[in-house]
């Protein structure tokens, strides 16, 4: 059904705006000319079970390190990127803890913090808000072990469905829907809308009845009453705009490994044309069919290789595709020119390479695999941060440093305490 | 000193135990009261801590002084937790500080860990109320399906809904269950889905008749070896589905990728046929069995979810059948396909890896090739060969003759429910509306609840559609409202005590069919007759005999012992093959429900769980647990010589569901077997303790790794309670098979001791060790079902309740139906 599929394609991706960017969603081209630099833009990539840190972490620190195994894919953009050791949310629980890669915050603490569990990119995203028409894309795994990446959150602490596959993915960005579409789409509206205001008056009246606990947990619903309301007006709009013309014929959905590529390109297309500016890509474990690499032991087995040499070997196998895949991402970005500017669209694109798991073997979520390349930032080194505890840097304070370059006026992020020191910008 | 050192060591020994489920009022000789604050740690802080971290100097910016008891914020709380975990690390004092006695320092810690839990507990309470309570998921699902009477079986309109968020396992506790504008916006949709399944059409359908012979497109690598072999003149299956690679393990109808037009039953037939079943290839290459006929099974496809050749969603039963070894037949079934479906074919029992086995075939057959076989087709593509001269063994199918849709009743179910008998009439509209809101509501509607629904119909009547469309709209709206989503569990009247009837109603069909309630609960909540204890104990008893109680069995056992998670950590392929290939998940979750459906039918001892003399098994099941002489796929109850197995502890679903897939942990073991059959979860692991690096190169035993656990007191005071319970569970590998020894070298040793000093050589007698505390098991699993029956969580107001259903219960003889009975007719499943 059409109209479904153009629904999904605002809300599913849609980060929740604050009221305010609602009245000045504004077309296009309008965003742009108001800018007198180009637009910040951010990418987080993610896995579920990290990289095997002895491959992967450099001895030596500053710009001269060796590159690693794990790295050398990376060695041609040796200056655009800096690797950090020692960085992490100090959090215990495996892969129950993996999902707040990006936020420092547990679901289950969600409740107890300002922002609750919101991750980086989605507080991004709430700062462009309807100025592109997707606030965010996250595409990827939507499950894996114990629930896979869950890789983004809302504020309201929904985890962020991610788009699955490249065909989907390609139909948000390019496929206007047809004047039949359109039409349904539209009726789909005024149905909502209709729907709606029956809900809601429903609602004030159960609220009459209620008393206490129960009241105030009504209110949940009136927030998502509220919340499908705005959205549905940002769907109205949007849906009179245009989207851009699609680069090739539409994609067909092969598997997660196999599709990694085709994913990474529409990402850079997205950007490229200012579709969205906050994109993110999480890749699960269990999603990830090992056979494309010729081996029959799965992921996560080898996750616990238990330091047998075939084991890990085969291990770090699928770990350099992922980082050879991301390589080639980067090299995408900057051979895109920014429109209007003298750089390249890595020069404007933050993105972020990392885990929310530090050692899958042993299942901690310590010194954390992190990287971070483009964005505006002075980058090209091993970064370590202390080890000791009570001296060690919490890695919101990096995410910190990531939002208040991309425009956002903040002072704090999830456990930050301040931004990362000696990370600097251009 | 002395004495009192020795009487708390005794007491610690037996009852240390932090309950998240219910406040521990006393530690040995300590209450947890303020009184005992300044008796025991106030003297201890200022001994060994105040000097560092008082009034005079504040290192690492923390100060202690101050401190009181009960804990007045959340900093304070945080300080307690501090100390807590810096002492159990042994951290602080500073090694060159003056330590404080062992004794002493562990009442201390014993004390902080009761107090800090009953403070986090507190922060969570609701104060033995049920908050509003949306429909779970699952709850949801159940409550369409009996509302619109129709097959969910390729259907589930929750499937794009986020995960819930579980309390202890628990998928029902009202005040955990969120909404969020994205959740809303799923309910949108879903109940479009649905109103449109349910509601396609006023005219019925005339049937059609689709039929396919030759010129099959499977999967691209397939393809151009049938062209090969035989022009694609058959369809072919070769693997058992959810193997590795997939190849020719679903074989889809390519020219009917659309689908069937409408949703109805389908006539659908078959001609096909065996081959080569009594093969005399090598069998650890060509691994089909001889011995199991061939059994091919009908599924069905979408194109929605990619490609036909690969796994999907939804993949139910619509037919299995035993394929004749003696040339094509004809297999025939009717079935149900929803608009768009189309059947594909597996083959249940098929190769687990069939590549590697047409090269063996070929290569057998050019060592020997039979001389009427033409030379030059000896020389095509080795599969192909396989497949035409090989010859490899397979299902074939010639021929697929499809027709429909027909209907059983026309109108179907579903129009007779919402509609009625007849054709739909506009002016039936508000009658349609108000009789819908009553069953979704469930409880009798208001004028303006109707209105508000009417209201939705005519503005889509204004907005140019019709008055079908319209009304349809109308019951959408209605499963979009608040007073569908959340159960209304208001009181008899405001500030009442006492649940209303339509109250009852509804927490009793949501407790027993996680769904709504029928006609005639409603009719007896009409005439106030549920609050009678006579009339509960009827409805229980036809609640229980309802096949619709079996999602109470699963719903239940999804919470308490985790079954849910079954399949989350799916086994090493290579290692445990026959849990793929034998379908072993689906068999240990069907053996345990089976217990359990079995010992509420007949009312059994809850003791069963423990420790029991029989349980049900198929033939593969059998065969994981070494038992001989059970055939095929049905389950059978059997009796156990073996005590190895029996209850709870020796069925593979728990086994699996305990383990990660990859190896086991005593310590996971031993923490599940506390949280979910004793009630009596261990204190979480302090923070910064170095974690365990699996190491399974050397010799070391896991017992040998997690014998730090032994060398250090504060960790041995919880790993003592836990370590020992998994040790006994050791000799079963991640799939509940049994093994005595770790990869053929070292023996397993499944010996230990419980901290009341009952010790065990295994895990039999750690059974009847356990069955020493069978208190504390019915304790447990009356809190667990108490808690599912009023979705939330047990709190200490729920003590005397508790005690006395226990008390209760023992006097009628622990059965499982008793303890439904009891917690149904308790004051407690009475009150909002």
């Amino acid at each position: 059904m059409n109209r479904r599929v153009f629904l999904k394609s605002s809300f599913a991706t849609l980060a929740l705006p604050a009221l305010e960017s609602v009245a000045a969603a504004i077309p296009l081209k309008s965003t742009i000319a108001a800018q007198s630099q180009a637009p910040r833009r951010m990418v987080c990539v993610g896995n579920s079970f990290g990289m095997y840190p002895e491959r992967f972490f450099p001895t030596e620190t500053g710009p001269h390190y060796r590159m690693t195994p794990l790295l050398s894919p990376l060695e041609k953009h040796r200056n655009d990127f800096t690797v950090f050791s020692h960085l992490d949310h100090d959090i215990k629980g495996g892969h129950f803890s993996v999902h707040s890669f990006l936020s420092g915050v547990k679901m289950g603490d969600a409740k107890g913090m300002p922002e609750g569990n919101i991750t980086v990119d989605q507080r991004a995203a709430e700062h462009v808000g309807a100025a592109t028409r997707f606030p965010s894309m996250t595409v990827g795994s939507e499950d894996g072990l114990h629930g896979g990446c869950q890789m983004c959150w809302t504020r309201t602490g929904v985890r962020v469905p991610p788009i699955e596959g490249p065909r989907e993915m390609f139909r948000k960005l390019f496929i206007n829907e047809n004047a039949k579409a359109q039409e349904e789409a539209a009726d789909n509206f005024a149905l909502r809308g209709t729907i709606l205001d029956a809900v809601k008056d429903e609602a004030k009246s159960l609220e009459r009845r209620l008393s206490g606990q129960d009241r105030e947990k009504l209110d949940e619903y009136f927030t998502s009453v509220r919340d499908v309301e705005t959205n549905l007006e940002l769907d109205k709009r949007w849906s009179k705009v245009s989207k851009p013309e699609a680069p090739y014929a539409e994609p067909q959905d092969r598997s997660l490994v196999e599709d990694i590529p085709v994913l990474y390109d529409l990402i850079a297309i997205a950007l490229k044309t200012d579709s969205t500016r906050v994109a993110s890509f999480e890749m699960a474990g269990t999603g990830f069919d090992t056979s494309f690499f010729g081996l029959s032991s799965g992921y996560h087995s080898l996750s616990h290789h238990g330091q047998k040499p075939e084991r890990i070997e085969s291990l770090v196998e699928i770990e350099m595709y992922q980082m050879r895949e991301f390589a080639i991402f980067l090299d995408k970005l900057k051979s895109i020119r920014e429109p209007d500017s003298n750089g390249t669209l890595l020069d404007s694109t933050m993105v972020l390479f990392g885990s929310g798991m530090g050692n899958g073997n042993a299942h901690v979520n310590t010194d954390l695999p992190i990287i971070l390349a483009g964005g505006g930032f002075k980058l090209g080194e091993h970064k370590r941060y202390p080890e000791e505890r009570g001296k060690r840097v919490p890695l919101c304070n990096l995410y910190l440093s990531m939002l208040q370059q991309f425009g956002v006026e903040t002072d704090t992020f999830g456990i930050s305490t301040g931004t990362l020191r000696d990370l600097e910008v251009a | 000193m002395r004495i009192y050192h020795a009487l708390l060591l005794s007491a610690l020994c037996g009852s240390v135990s932090v309950a998240v489920s219910a406040k521990t009022d006393s530690i040995g000789e300590h209450p947890i009261n303020a009184e005992a604050f300044d008796n025991h740690i106030r003297p201890f802080l200022k001994e060994y801590c105040i000097q560092c971290h008082g009034p005079e100097k504040q290192k690492g910016e923390r100060q202690f002084d101050a401190l009181n008891y009960p804990i007045s914020d959340d900093n304070a709380l945080i300080d307690y937790q501090d100390i807590l975990d810096l002492l159990n690390l042994g951290d602080m004092p500073p090694e060159d500080e003056v330590q404080p006695d062992p004794i002493e320092k562990q009442t201390v810690v014993d004390w902080l860990t009761a107090a800090v839990a009953d403070a986090y507990h507190s922060k969570e309470i609701t104060g033995g109320e049920t908050v509003l309570r949306r429909l779970n998921h699952r709850e949801y699902f159940n409550t369409i399906s009996d509302l619109f009477q129709m097959d969910m079986s390729m259907f589930d309109p929750t499937e794009a809904f986020p995960g819930e968020r579980m309390v202890e396992h628990q998928d029902n506790i009202g005040d955990t269950l969120v909404t969020s504008g994205y959740l809303l916006d799923q309910y949108f949709d879903a109940a479009d889905r649905i109103v449109e399944k349910a509601l396609p059409f006023q005219e019925k359908p005339e049937p059609q008749s689709w039929n396919f012979a030759g010129d099959f497109e499977q999967q691209s690598e397939l393809n151009k070896r049938h062209m090969v072999a035989h022009k694609q003149r058959y369809l072919n299956i070769y693997e058992a589905p959810n193997t590795i690679r997939r190849f020719g393990a679903y074989a889809p109808l390519m020219a009917f990728k659309e689908g069937v037009p409408v949703g109805g039953y389908y006539k659908i037939r078959t001609l096909a046929e065996a081959v080569n079943r009594f093969h005399n290839f090598n069998p650890k290459k060509v691994t089909n069995d001889p011995e199991e006929p061939m059994r091919m099974r009908i599924i069905p496809g979408h194109k929605r979810f990619g490609a036909m050749h690969l796994p999907q969603p939804y993949a139910p039963d619509l037919a299995t059948f035993e394929l004749s070894d003696n040339g094509p037949s004809w297999y025939t079934t009717e079935t149900w396909l929803d608009q768009g479906f189309s059947p594909r074919f597996i083959f249940l029992n098929g190769s687990m890896d069939i590549r590697p086995a047409f090269r063996e075939v070929t290569n057998l057959l050019l060592a020997n090739p039979d001389p009427s076989i033409p030379p030059e087709e000896l020389e095509e593509d080795f599969m192909a060969v396989a497949i035409k001269h090989g010859v490899i063994p397979h299902i074939r199918i010639h021929e697929v003759e499809i027709s429909g849709p027909y209907y059983e009743e026309w109108p179907t179910p579903t129009w007779k429910t919402i509609v009625g008998k007849g054709s739909f009439k506009p002016s039936q509209t508000r009658r349609i509306i108000e009789q819908f809101a009553t069953r979704a509501y469930r409880r009798p509607v208001q004028k303006k609840e109707v209105n508000r629904l009417m209201a939705v119909v005519d503005a889509r009547l204004d907005q140019g559609h019709s008055p079908f469309e319209s009304m349809k709209d109308g019951l959408k709206a209605a499963l979009c409202s608040p007073t569908f989503l959340y159960l209304e569990e208001s009181p008899v009247a405001p500030e009442a005590n006492q649940l209303s009837d339509y109250g009852i109603a509804s927490r009793l069909s949501y407790f027993l069919w996680s769904s709504l309630p029928d006609e005639e609960l409603l009719k007896l909540a009409k005439r106030n007759k549920l609050s009678n204890s006579t009339t509960l104990k009827t409805q229980v008893d036809r609640m229980l005999q309802d096949p619709r109680s079996d999602r109470f069995v699963s719903g239940f056992l999804d919470s308490w012992l985790t079954l849910r998670n079954l399949g989350d950590a799916p086994p090493d392929r290579k290692k445990f093959e026959a849990y793929y290939s034998d379908n072993l998940e689906e068999a240990m979750r069907t053996e345990t429900e089976l217990f359990t459906r079995n010992a509420l039918n007949e009312n059994l001892n809850i003791d069963n769980f423990i420790d029991s003399d029989f349980t049900f098994v198929n033939e593969a099941l059998a065969d994981l647990y070494g038992f001989e002489g059970i055939e095929g796929d049905g389950f059978q109850r059997i009796d156990l010589d073996d005590p190895r197995r029996g209850g709870l502890l020796g069925q593979a679903s728990i086994l699996t569901v305990t383990a990660n897939g990859v190896d086991t942990s005593p310590v996971l073991r031993g923490v599940w077997l506390l949280e979910n059959l004793l009630g009596t979860p261990p204190a979480p692991p302090p923070p910064d303790v170095e974690p365990l690096n699996p190491d399974i190169r050397g010799a070391t035993t896991i017992r040998d790794q997690l014998a730090k656990h032994r060398a250090t007191t504060a960790c041995y005071e919880c790993h003592r309670k836990i370590d020992p319970l998994g040790f006994a569970l050791e000799n079963f590998d991640p799939i509940g098979q049994w093994r005595t020894s770790y990869g053929d070298r070292v023996d397993i040793d499944a010996s230990g001791e419980l901290p009341s000093g009952e010790s065990f050589q295994n895990v039999v007698e750690f059974k009847q060790a356990l069955m020493n505390r069978k208190d504390a098991f019915a304790r447990a699993l009356t809190n667990k079902m108490l808690a599912y029956s009023l979705g939330r969580r047990i709190e200490i107001m729920d003590r005397p309740q508790i005690d006395e259903l226990l008390a209760a219960l023992e006097a009628e003889g622990n059965g499982l139906r008793d303890l439904v009975h009891l917690i149904v007719s308790s004051e407690t499943f009475a009150k909002p």
